[in-house]
């Protein structure tokens, strides 16, 4: 109901009341104030310039910094940057890749619409003459920027963490790359999971309305439907919808359970008028995806969400001590609360994206005047060990991750910070985007409707995901 | 049977929520014909000036403060929700008052130009407020000793603050209007302005000092509207045109200046709106979707037959 299309609405509706005036088309236009330039001061020649773009407005406003965190870490740790102040987005110094500088041209600020990601772009890209973009973080600015990667092959485009899965599978643009699984990808293991374990037959699906959660869900479909599964009923709420209550009453009452793919500021609204509305969240009979084990997510709803399962590329509990050196690496520059959301796929993808450009630009001399030999490299990038805490990433044939996802349980606060915990209990290995040919460039995009609940081959991981258990 | 129920009580909550904010809107028009453009606004800083003293004054916060709806875990006390509506309240009003004697005084029955001020206004505090609060949406916290939900016979539950807060407080509101318009002298002066200004000040009414009192009023409503559905809902950018067009769709329907209107006005939004986010199924063709567009056709609906709105009145 609230949306910012309400502008041309009302300017409409201004000019009947008062008979006739011109139009108006106002709408909020802060382009990122804490998005400053990184100057740099170590090395010598052109430098090289990186153009950052992730959300500091709407649903995902609040990652602003996070995202930042991470794409400054990989600079950190393998660029020999310095923090250029308290806050990530207060930029970097002193960042040199194969002997060239690097300079952050800025941070830019979209909203996760489409629009105002391609205007930011446009300005890093145009304006500020960036080489490489990193970003952007939601899946319709990411499928856009994707389109506007095509007509631009002299610059190279590194996915920040958003994870519609045209982008890559459909777009195809050789100069973008994506160094983390989508969103299909991060939901694999659920379906079996469901269907085996907790004996789902027939679920229903909520999320927001575009096309991240549609490829969220998509992964859920597609598997719990190729072993059996039945989606009886699919409810979309627009995304950053603060008025959830029509859509929960839509919640059938007669399935096994329901999918969740509500994400960002949404999710807290969700969470708090479902609990109005129905007494508890009744975590027993729901998944949730990547949002529900966010760091910022536990913080404010987590006690709701106690006994949900998730799924996604990160865990907070793994005891490996590539994960912990990562944490620490963000709790040296940033802090605890910065740290705190480490974990976050947010922060996780920035990073390994940038560090996957930093290996990329290294391979290729720092050359980007002419990209094509920076394109040839990052597609051959793989990481590991520190690089990729959470597990090895490599690329596929769409330039798109090709790695692996752990299934988690949110259980009570066993730390005494209060806020409730992850505990991972399977891990679901070399999960790629098609499923096993579920989805390729000539199926239907995910949409409201799309993958149909078709059983079929199951994908090859289903029955396959090998238990985990951190920490014992 | 449940669904039907909470459904309704979703709009039933809204059009309270409609409701306070468009009779302020209405009563500014009715008394000044004043198409407040502003009066979104209002609605917006409202709930953004409690939010304010709520932070400032009933939490400790540090960092960066990372939250996705910017809000910390703090227990808050039923004063902490109060004083911030009570005080953001009054500050809109004062800036109500403020926005009619600086910009609108001097263009007294220049319809045209009020609504182009009002509208630039408007633009600017968007941005302003944006500028200062961000562009993440916030809730106000309710009181944590408030319980979530109450439920209802058949098993029904429903929020409480929205349920059973916003809804008297739009029942209060009501009454309390209807008895200053119909028992106070200034409620008479406003009355029998609304049918003719001119004969109100050719029988030698302070007819400035009645125009700080209504603009006064409408500002205040559109604060506690804004306190009220930051609570409910939450706040973001955005909300000041949504909860201006929605006004505009209530008075329109209800007619310009009348209250009753308005009431009838957001009641049929509000329940047009619920019904049609879950109803709108034929069979297998879900056109919930496009349930935006029914709330037009009723608009269209109503002035088609009755063009000055259900209770509107030729100026």
């Amino acid at each position: 109901m609230f949306r910012r299309s309400h502008v041309a609405l009302v300017a409409a509706l201004a000019a009947g009341a008062v008979a006739g005036c011109g139009s108006e088309s106002g709408s909020g236009s802060a382009s990122g104030d804490g998005a400053k330039k990184a100057a740099t001061d170590g090395g010598g020649g052109e430098p090289i310039k990186i153009g950052f773009l992730s959300d500091c407005e709407g649903a995902f406003g609040s990652f602003f910094e996070p995202t930042a965190s991470g794409a400054n870490l990989a600079l950190i740790k393998y660029a020999g940057a310095k923090p250029a102040g308290e806050k990530p987005t207060d930029g970097v110094t002193g960042a040199t890749i194969a002997g060239k500088p690097v300079e952050i041209v800025g941070y830019g600020c979209a909203d996760d619409t489409a629009d105002k990601a391609i205007e930011e772009t446009r300005r890093l890209m145009e304006q500020e003459d960036a080489d490489i973009l990193i970003g952007p973080l939601s899946g319709d600015e990411g499928i856009a920027v994707a389109n506007y990667a095509k007509e631009h092959p002299d610059k190279t485009f590194v996915n920040g963490i958003a994870g519609a899965q045209d982008s890559t599978l459909k777009v195809g643009a050789p100069n973008f790359f994506r160094f983390h699984p989508d969103g299909a990808q991060w939901s694999a293991g659920l379906g079996d999971y469901a269907y085996n374990k907790l004996g789902w037959k027939k679920a229903a699906i909520i999320g927001d309305d575009y096309s991240f959660p549609y490829t969220s869900l998509a992964g859920f479909v597609a598997e719990f439907c190729a072993i059996g599964g039945q989606i009886p009923k699919r409810v979309w709420a627009p995304l950053g919808e603060e008025d959830y209550s029509s859509y929960i009453s839509q919640i059938p009452k007669d399935v096994d359970g329901l999918y969740v793919g509500i994400g960002g500021s949404g999710l807290i609204s969700f969470i708090k008028q479902y609990e109005e509305q129905r007494g508890r969240v009744d975590t027993e009979r729901m998944l949730g995806n990547v949002f529900w084990d966010d760091p910022l997510v536990l913080k404010e709803v987590g006690k709701s969400l106690v006994g949900g399962v998730t799924s996604a590329m990160t865990a907070a509990d793994s005891d490996s001590p590539d994960v912990a050196a990562y944490i620490q690496g963000l709790k040296d520059n940033y802090g605890d609360e910065i740290a705190g959301a480490g974990p976050s796929v947010f922060t996780y993808g920035y990073y390994t994206g940038m560090t996957a450009l930093i290996k990329g630009l290294e391979a290729a001399g720092g050359d980007v005047a002419d990209q094509s030999k920076l394109q040839a490299e990052l597609a051959k990038v793989t990481l590991s060990g520190e690089e990729a805490p959470w597990g090895d990433v490599k690329l596929d044939s769409n330039r798109q991750a090709i790695s692996n996802v752990f299934l988690k349980k949110i259980v009570e606060d066993t730390t005494g910070d209060g806020v409730p915990d992850v505990q991972t209990f399977a891990r679901v290995n070399d999960v790629d985007q098609t499923f096993n040919g579920a989805f390729s460039a000539d199926t239907p995009a995910p949409d409201r409707e799309n993958p149909k609940c078709e059983a079929g081959e199951a994908p090859p991981w289903v029955g396959q995901s090998e238990d985990v258990s951190f920490g014992e | 049977m449940q669904q039907f129920v909470t459904v309704t009580l979703n709009g039933l909550t809204l059009a309270a929520l409609y409701f306070v904010v468009a009779s302020g809107f209405t009563l500014i028009f009715g008394l000044m014909r004043v198409v407040n453009m502003a009066h979104g606004s209002l609605y917006l800083l409202g709930g953004y000036i409690a939010l304010e003293i709520q932070t400032r004054w009933f939490t400790s916060d540090s960092g960066l403060g990372l939250s996705l709806s910017g809000k910390s875990d703090a227990e808050y006390s039923v004063f902490a929700w109060l004083i911030p509506l009570v005080l953001a309240t009054l500050i809109i009003g004062v800036i109500g008052v403020v926005l009619q004697q600086v910009f609108l005084r001097w263009n007294q029955g220049q319809d045209l130009r009020q609504a182009l001020i009002t509208i630039a206004l408007s633009v600017i505090l968007a941005d302003q407020m944006l500028a200062y609060f961000g562009g993440i949406s916030k809730d106000i916290a309710a009181p944590s000793a408030w319980p979530t939900s109450i439920t209802l016979p058949g098993e029904v539950r429903f929020g409480f603050f929205r349920g059973v807060v916003v809804l008297s407080a739009a029942v209060l509101i009501g009454l309390g209007l209807y008895l200053i318009i119909k028992r106070t002298r200034f409620g008479k002066i406003v009355r029998a302005g609304v049918d003719d200004r001119e004969m109100v000040s050719a029988l030698g009414i302070n007819v400035n000092r009645v125009f700080i009192g209504m603009f006064f009023l409408g500002a205040l409503l559109a604060g506690i509207g804004g306190v009220l559905g930051g609570t409910m809902i939450s706040l973001a950018p955005g909300q000041d045109t949504a909860f201006l067009l929605n006004s505009l769709i209530v008075v329109i329907i209800g007619g310009m200046g009348s209250l009753g209107g308005a009431a009838i006005g957001a009641l049929a939004l509000g329940l047009v709106d619920a019904y049609a986010d879950v109803y709108l199924v034929f069979g297998d063709l879900d056109l919930t979707n496009y349930s935006i567009i029914v709330t037009f056709a009723l608009l269209v609906g109503v002035l088609a037959f009755r063009p000055l709105g259900l209770y509107g009145r030729p100026a």
